[in-house]
């Protein structure tokens, strides 16, 4: 299949997202006020902990927030479709799949368990009204393939006679097959073994290239994105709390939840006790607060002001953080730029003390 | 102190393609553990690493080899004449969400075995409730909100700290953790892993962890050893600072090449080494089982078996031909 011009790598803009699930107490937010641009032809990455809004988000971008939950809020433009949030019935069902490629979390269940893969793929061709179904076998045995498997073979098989790792690599074949520019990967790699999924992500990060696609890859393990994605958003709470280049959010994070997670990751090497574990834990549907930073209960710079205001949107070079302390420093410094490598330190050396005075003092 | 001798063990599947086929999940492994001492078992998905440790919590029946406990083999013993010693092994599920009854407070959970162990060592019933408080204060958890709440109520780490709690109802000598943290968020996991530490530092429980996240492993203690396990068999082993600085087997090496580089804090080991193949269990070599996908395999290694053993100039035990120390690891960026 040859890409015409205007299917390539669409531009997403997301503003003011906001989905509510239905609950006994009533309908409580699950993401509130995302702001987050897919940049055309890149691989962004959703970093979050379980519950962080992370599957809420990427169900949102195809318009399919299941009941109980609803978009509540805000908008998802995606460049050759519109509003997604706007669209309806037969008209969604067809942008799913074309336009939209995606994995849902716990890919590897969710094949047919009764059908071969071969039969569901036939489905899905049907689905869509693809003429060419022996073109739809070609190019799914081509994927599978280049994928490290016999497609032939995987075709034939159900889902109980593949491992899990196939499993994954057949979902994201599903994915990718009937030529979307725009894909949702779910978290892709999860219950995979390093191997594996060292194999998967560099499949992502060609197929990606070579087709010229926009990605979306949504995970709870920060290695993930730091291996694939070329910009990361990293979501608590609900809200998508940093985003920037991965190599500025990595190697100069300016929220004190970055900071946090990055400092929390078991390491392979070096000091053993320089990692350390993140105090408290995060909240869930009914304890994110109403309030003020949804981080503060967690938070070493906390301010009398995260109790109360929002925190606001700090945009330093490329990165943008959602928080009262970074904008002190800003503001303090007079400068929009960011400090060189060694924020981290920074930042986080101020940690074990008070507040953002030690922050200052330590900045040259 | 728990010794394993030459333990096999032969799988055949059914299912419609692969019936008959036969998995030989363990080819022969040995392994030590002391009391207080922790040891990890790392490899690809369906390398025997479960099935290892469940044969250890005595959960399954191996073909051959011997299992010694504190001296005593098991083998010649009577099934019911083992439970004593495999009760004083308990195996922690990967899983918190589905290791606790769902329909049970932590109280009802907790109860139920320190009932029975009251019972069997004739404390009295106003005991019970002492020890769980105690046990839960001991993995970290405020009993008075615990104890009345259901799973449900609880984040993923704090479940399974009761999972752990409850583990420890019965007084073991070690602990069986397969992929517990794999499951736990991040900001969570290293607290769980310094409670696995801490249970062996202060009431001398051993810990055998089963894992995918080899760094993990560093942290139920840097005195561990570490089993790098491939198709059934032990390929390379010892002290686990010196597996993950200094791998000389072709497998460890492409494990740890695997593991994802924080770019931007951290740069890339600069001689990884990635398997030219996908794993396939059903291939039949006479030599080296990892040679097909082995960058560095030589006429020998596709027809000689390589067995464990220690060689000259390495501090760690391989079962490799042709041992080569490689930096495969990512270090921190300014610090070489
Ligand atoms: N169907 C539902 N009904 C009620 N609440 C829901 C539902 N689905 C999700 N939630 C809640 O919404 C919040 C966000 O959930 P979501 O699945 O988006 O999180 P996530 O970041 O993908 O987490 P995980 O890493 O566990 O997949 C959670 O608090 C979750 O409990
Ligand atoms: N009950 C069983 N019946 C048939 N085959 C089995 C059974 N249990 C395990 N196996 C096979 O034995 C091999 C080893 O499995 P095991 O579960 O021990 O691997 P593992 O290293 O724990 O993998 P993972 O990392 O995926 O948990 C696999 O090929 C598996 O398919
Ligand atoms: S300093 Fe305030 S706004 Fe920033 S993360 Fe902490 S609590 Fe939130
Ligand atoms: S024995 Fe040969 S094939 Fe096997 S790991 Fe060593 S070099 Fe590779
Ligand atoms: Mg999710
Ligand atoms: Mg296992």
């Amino acid at each position: 299949m040859s890409v015409t011009p205007e299917k390539k790598a669409p531009g997403v803009r997301v503003s003011g997202l906001s989905v509510v699930y239905r609950t006994p107490t009533g309908e409580l937010p699950a993401i509130s006020g995302i702001d987050l641009d897919l940049v055309p032809g890149t691989i962004t990455g959703v970093v979050g902990e379980s519950g962080s809004g992370k599957s809420t988000l990427a169900l949102s971008l195809l318009n399919a927030v299941q009941s109980p939950g609803r978009i509540s809020a805000g908008s998802v433009e995606i460049d050759g479709l519109g509003d997604v949030v706007k669209l309806r019935g037969e008209e969604l069902r067809k942008a799913r799949g074309r336009h939209i490629g995606y994995v849902f979390q716990a890919a590897q269940n969710s094949l047919n368990p009764l059908k071969t893969v071969g039969k569901q793929l036939l489905d899905l061709g049907r689905s869509h009204d693809v003429a060419d179904l022996r073109g739809l076998v070609r190019e799914a045995k081509d994927l599978l393939g280049r994928m490290g498997m016999d497609g032939a073979r995987v075709l034939d098989s159900h889902q109980h006679e593949l491992s899990g790792g196939m499993r994954q690599r057949v979902g994201i074949m599903f994915a990718l097959v009937l030529n979307a520019h725009l894909v949702v990967l779910d978290e892709p790699t999860t219950a995979l073994d390093m191997i594996t999924q060292a194999t998967i992500l560099r499949i992502v990060r060609e197929v990606h290239e070579e087709r010229g696609l926009t990605t979306l890859v949504i995970t709870h393990d920060l290695g993930v994105v730091a291996e694939v994605a070329d910009r990361l958003a990293v979501m608590y709470g609900g809200q998508v709390v940093e985003q920037g280049p991965t190599m500025e959010v990595l190697g100069a994070p300016r929220h004190p939840y970055t900071q946090g997670l990055l400092r929390a990751i078991p390491r392979l090497v070096g000091d053993i006790d320089e990692a350390r574990a993140l105090p408290g834990r995060p909240p869930t549907l009914g304890t994110i607060p109403e309030r003020g930073c949804v981080f503060r209960d967690r938070c070493v710079l906390r301010m009398d002001v995260c109790e109360t205001e929002k925190p606001p949107v700090v945009s330093l070079g490329a990165s943008i953080a959602l928080c009262h302390a970074v904008e002190a420093a800003a503001d303090r410094d007079g400068r929009a730029d960011i400090p060189p490598a060694g924020g981290l330190q920074e930042v986080v050396g101020a940690q074990g003390a008070t507040g953002v005075h030690e922050v200052r003092g330590e900045q040259p | 102190m728990i010794t394993g001798k030459n333990i096999t063990k032969t799988f055949r599947q059914r299912g419609s393609v692969l019936a008959g086929r036969e998995v030989r999940a363990l080819r022969g492994v040995d392994f030590a553990i002391e009391k207080g001492g922790a040891a990890s078992f790392i490899g690809e998905s369906g390398c025997g690493k479960t099935t290892l440790g469940r044969i250890i919590a005595g959960l399954e029946t191996h073909d051959s080899g011997e299992i010694t406990i504190d001296g005593t083999p098991m083998s010649p013993l009577k099934p019911r004449q083992r439970e004593p010693y495999f009760r004083r092994i308990q195996l922690i599920h990967q899983d918190p969400y589905s290791a606790l009854n769902p329909t049970r407070t932590i109280h009802q959970t907790l109860d139920a075995p320190l009932a029975l162990r009251a019972r069997q060592t004739r404390r009295p019933r106003s005991w019970v409730d002492e020890r769980a408080e105690e046990l839960l204060a001991l993995v970290g958890l405020d009993p008075a909100y615990v104890l009345p709440r259901y799973p449900h109520q609880l984040s993923g780490g704090m479940r399974q700290r009761v999972v752990i709690a409850r583990a420890l109802t019965v007084d073991p000598d070690m602990l069986v953790a397969d992929e517990a943290v794999s499951m736990i968020d991040v900001s969570l996991r290293l607290g769980i892993l310094g409670l696995l530490k801490d249970l062996r530092e202060r009431l001398g429980v051993s810990v055998l962890f089963i894992t995918h996240d080899v760094a993990t492993a560093r942290y139920i203690g840097d005195d561990g050893e570490l089993y790098v396990i491939y198709r059934g068999q032990v390929v390379e082993r010892g002290h686990v600072e010196t597996i993950i600085s200094d791998p000389v087997h072709p497998y460890t090496q492409s494990l740890l090449s695997a593991i994802p580089v924080l770019h931007g804090l951290e740069q890339p080991g600069e001689q990884p080494v990635v398997p030219t193949e996908a794993l396939d269990e059903s291939h039949h070599d006479a030599g080296c089982l990892f040679a097909r996908r082995c960058p560095f395999r030589t006429e020998r290694c596709e027809s000689e078996l390589p067995v464990l053993g220690r060689a000259e100039g390495t501090p760690q035990e391989h079962a490799c031909f042709h041992p080569e120390r490689r930096s495969v690891v990512a270090t921190p960026i300014g610090r070489g």
